[in-house]
């Protein structure tokens, strides 16, 4: 599904390098987890996938699409959901729903009976018709969450999904993911939260300072650290080497 | 001054002129070409501005001759007060309560006056963007004209620091007070926008005044200047009791460094400090109550319409939903309404109105417009094509989009979506402007169907590339860093880049127009401008087609 290679991004002038030369591969129907400590470049690389920030280097490709050079094509087979739900505050829900169907070009009763089904899911049915601003950090997050799954797509990314949403609505979500996974669809996403990624990933790579240290399923990445217990132990020792 | 307070300026500072992000470009030598355009822009400004002052000169002649020479000084006075002030209300408006840092501050433990503190004197930087132009003429004037000597200029510096203190207090507490008792819940957008229309007729009820003044005074051509000078001393003495301290202000810089020289000068800055004061009292009893109502946003939380949702959610063209969501934040965002809605409205209100009001002063020009009805058309299609420019939709529309950028980029939607969608709602507003000064026009000269399609048609038309040339230019510079709603469209200089730009076109055809017309009638000069405004729309879609595919792409 998507195939990542030599993806590179630095900043000033290349002193400071983001990305550092990463590659990685998410297959059809598998939930990837990318892990890193804070400012390790997760966001940048997802920013990358999903057209926000042009790479230096590297190949981003998407059933063999390659997303900077047929962006419409690749883009409407992701969805993307941001660490901080900055979305219309001055739509309603149901309008900022509506935005979105069209740009996907969604026709109008797999959108309702998504859009009813998924807000009912996330319990926000009955605060579609009020202005955004009025929603909570949590209401957004759900909101873009719809929007975002609304045109079914073939990968889903999310950055640090989890934050923001309440313990119901995050089993929800992994309820979500593992079922679009068995449709043969594929979710990549960032966590802090590694029980998370423990329990719900099918393979996972770590990124530390740009760098790709361990990739994997759980049982190759225990094989790579001297503590197994968790992953949580092999986070820290892996990232505490570096 | 307190750390917190010195600390809240610096950063509002910051973030209003985007201080740090410049050094940051200087240093990094990037966006240096879309900075040289700034630097463009400000220059071409330049020569009209020269013009201003010569005319300012012969003003300041027909002052001398009546011996009225400090009136002089205090219509410039007044004049940069009055406009302070009228800028100042929507400055303070959106500063103080619209603000995305305010979410942030009010948590802190800080006072409310150190946030209004903090801000005012980030308003005073700015507004001496808008004062300084406008005083410094009339100061250098008197001064050479008069031969001054260095306590005049010791006073002028006084006197231009602290000039806009006192409009910017004034402006501050009454929409203080205004915010204080219009926060009634769900209907407080709507109570804002009524009275901002009743403040711009306000506005238009004054320019009318002038209006007449000023044309009374051309009929008797003999000695314009002079005339205008006097009545010009009645206006001041009308207008002049809501700001007494111009007239300080004057009085201590004619009279140097006497003792009344002292004694207006420290009226003059004292006032100010003193208003100041009492305003940061004011804010601390009632500017919370105000701005937490403002934050506070009313829903039903769980009593919508579940029902009816599902029938509303239905699929419909990417292009009219791409319009319909800009009108949609245009409509509910009172800043964006008041600018754009104000740029089309005010220019045929004002016209129809001061034609009505202008009494025998216009019959001659009522004639002249009744035997050349060709120019009357050909003048409405380019008032009409202007709209495109100055409803400033086309160039801030993708400034507009700020922090919600990320939404456009990663959705799958085509430039002919963006071009012709953003086009669309900005057309709506050109086709509202151009009903309202087609409807002016019929009420002083009776015009013919044909008339009026034509109009409307062309001058609608015409807009349409004018409306891409803003576009164009906030693309190659989209302003989205913006912290409040006001500086998307007020503080961004695409708009007056694009003015610039479609300035020359407009003045271009009109040109054209005005050599064809002798020889060869309206109808081969409105061929013309068809071919004109087809050319010019289809070469800025392929551009903006181009622009907006990669600039898409490679902004960051």
């Amino acid at each position: 599904m998507l195939k990542i290679e030599g993806l590179v991004k630095s900043y000033n002038k290349g002193e400071i390098r983001a990305v550092d030369n990463i590659g990685l591969e998410v297959r059809d129907g598998e939930i990837f987890g990318f892990l890193g400590p804070n400012g390790a470049g997760k966001t940048t690389t997802i920013k990358m996938i999903v057209g926000l920030l042009r790479p230096d280097e590297g190949e981003i490709l998407l059933d063999g699409i390659n997303v900077w050079e047929d962006p419409m094509k690749a883009k409407s087979m992701i969805s993307y959901v941001p660490d901080n739900p900055e979305i219309y505050d001055r739509l309603r829900g149901i309008e900022y729903l509506n935005f979105i169907g069209d740009m996907y070009g969604i026709p109008t009763e797999e959108r309702n009976e998504k859009a009813m089904q998924l807000t009912k899911t996330f319990n926000i049915e009955d605060s579609l018709d009020d202005i955004i601003s009025s929603y909570s950090h949590g209401m957004k997050q759900k909101l873009v969450l719809t929007a975002a799954l609304m045109s079914n797509p073939d990968l889903f990314i999310l950055d640090e999904p989890m934050v923001g949403l309440d313990p119901k609505s995050a089993f929800n979500l992994k309820e979500i993911m593992r079922t679009m996974c068995n449709e043969g669809k594929s979710v990549f996403f960032s966590t802090h939260v590694m029980e998370v990624a423990e329990k719900l990933c099918d393979r996972i790579a770590i990124i530390n300072k740009g760098k790709i240290i361990a990739m994997g399923t759980m049982e190759e990445l225990r094989k790579t650290a001297q503590e197994k217990e968790s992953l949580e132990n092999i986070f820290l020792e892996l990232t505490e080497n570096e | 001054m307190n750390n917190k307070l010195l600390s809240l300026i610096r950063t509002d500072l910051n973030i209003t002129f985007g201080l740090s992000s410049i050094a940051y470009n200087l240093k990094n030598k990037k966006k240096l070409l879309p900075m040289a355009m700034i630097g463009l822009a400000i220059i071409s400004l330049l020569p009209s501005y020269l013009l201003m002052i010569r005319a300012l000169g012969s003003f300041y002649d027909a002052f001398r001759q009546i011996g009225q020479q400090s009136y002089f000084l205090h219509v410039g006075i007044m004049s940069a007060q009055m406009i302070v002030f009228v800028l100042g209300m929507m400055y303070v408006m959106s500063k103080y309560y619209f603000s995305n840092d305010l979410p942030q501050l009010v948590p802190l433990p800080i006072k409310p006056s150190q946030i209004v503190g903090s801000k005012f004197v980030s308003l005073m930087v700015s507004e001496y963007l808008t004062s300084l132009p406008i005083i410094l003429p009339f100061i250098v004037i008197y001064g050479r004209g008069g031969n001054e000597g260095l306590p005049y200029w010791i006073m002028s510096l006084i006197t231009v620091v602290t000039l806009p203190i006192l409009p910017l207090v004034l402006a501050s507490v009454l929409i203080m007070v205004f915010m204080k008792y219009t926060n009634i819940k769900s209907k407080k957008d709507l109570i804002r926008v009524i009275s901002a229309v009743f403040f711009i007729i306000f506005i238009i009820f004054v320019q009318i005044k002038i209006n007449q003044l000023t044309s009374q005074n051309l009929m008797e051509s003999e000695s314009f200047m002079f005339n205008l000078a006097r009545d010009a001393n009645l206006l001041l003495n009308q207008i002049g009791i809501a700001f007494p301290t111009a007239m300080w202000g004057a009085l201590a810089l004619s009279n140097g460094f006497s003792p009344s020289g002292i004694l207006y000068i420290l009226l003059f800055a004292g006032t100010g400090v003193v208003g100041y004061v009492l305003m940061i009292l004011l804010a601390e009893r009632i500017f919370f109550d105000g701005l937490i109502g403002n934050i506070e946003v009313s829903a039903r939380k769980g009593r919508g319409r579940t029902g009816d949702s599902a029938g509303r959610i239905r699929a419909g063209n990417p292009i009219i939903t791409m319009a319909k969501k800009e009108l949609l934040m245009i409509f509910k965002t009172p800043v964006y309404l008041m600018n754009s809605v104000g740029g089309v409205i005010i220019l045929p209100v004002l016209l129809a109105i001061s034609m009505l009001t202008g009494g025998e002063a216009y019959e001659p020009m009522k004639d002249m417009i009744m035997e050349n009805r060709e120019v009357l058309v050909l003048g409405s299609i380019g008032i009409i094509a202007s709209f495109g420019i100055l409803n400033s939709l086309g160039a801030t529309t993708f400034s507009r989009e700020g922090t919600n950028m990320w939404i456009q980029r990663t959705l799958p939607i085509r430039p002919k979506v963006q071009i012709v969608g953003r086009t669309l709602s900005s057309i709506s507003l050109q086709v509202l402007g151009g009903l309202l000064l087609v409807g002016g026009i019929y009420f002083i000269v009776p015009l013919r169907i044909h008339e009026v399609i034509i109009i409307l048609l062309f001058g609608v038309c015409a807009s349409i590339p004018l409306t891409m040339i803003g576009m164009a230019v906030d693309i190659l510079r989209p302003m989205t860093g913006w912290t409040n709603p006001q500086q998307a469209m007020k503080q961004n200089l695409n708009v007056i880049i694009s003015m610039a730009i479609g300035t020359l076109f407009i003045f271009g055809a009109g040109f054209l127009g005005y050599i064809l017309l002798p020889n060869y009638g309206i109808w081969t000069i409105l061929g013309v401008y068809a071919v004109i405004i087809v050319t010019a729309t289809g070469l800025l879609y392929k551009l903006l087609e181009n622009m907006i595919s990669s600039k898409f792409i490679n902004m960051e």
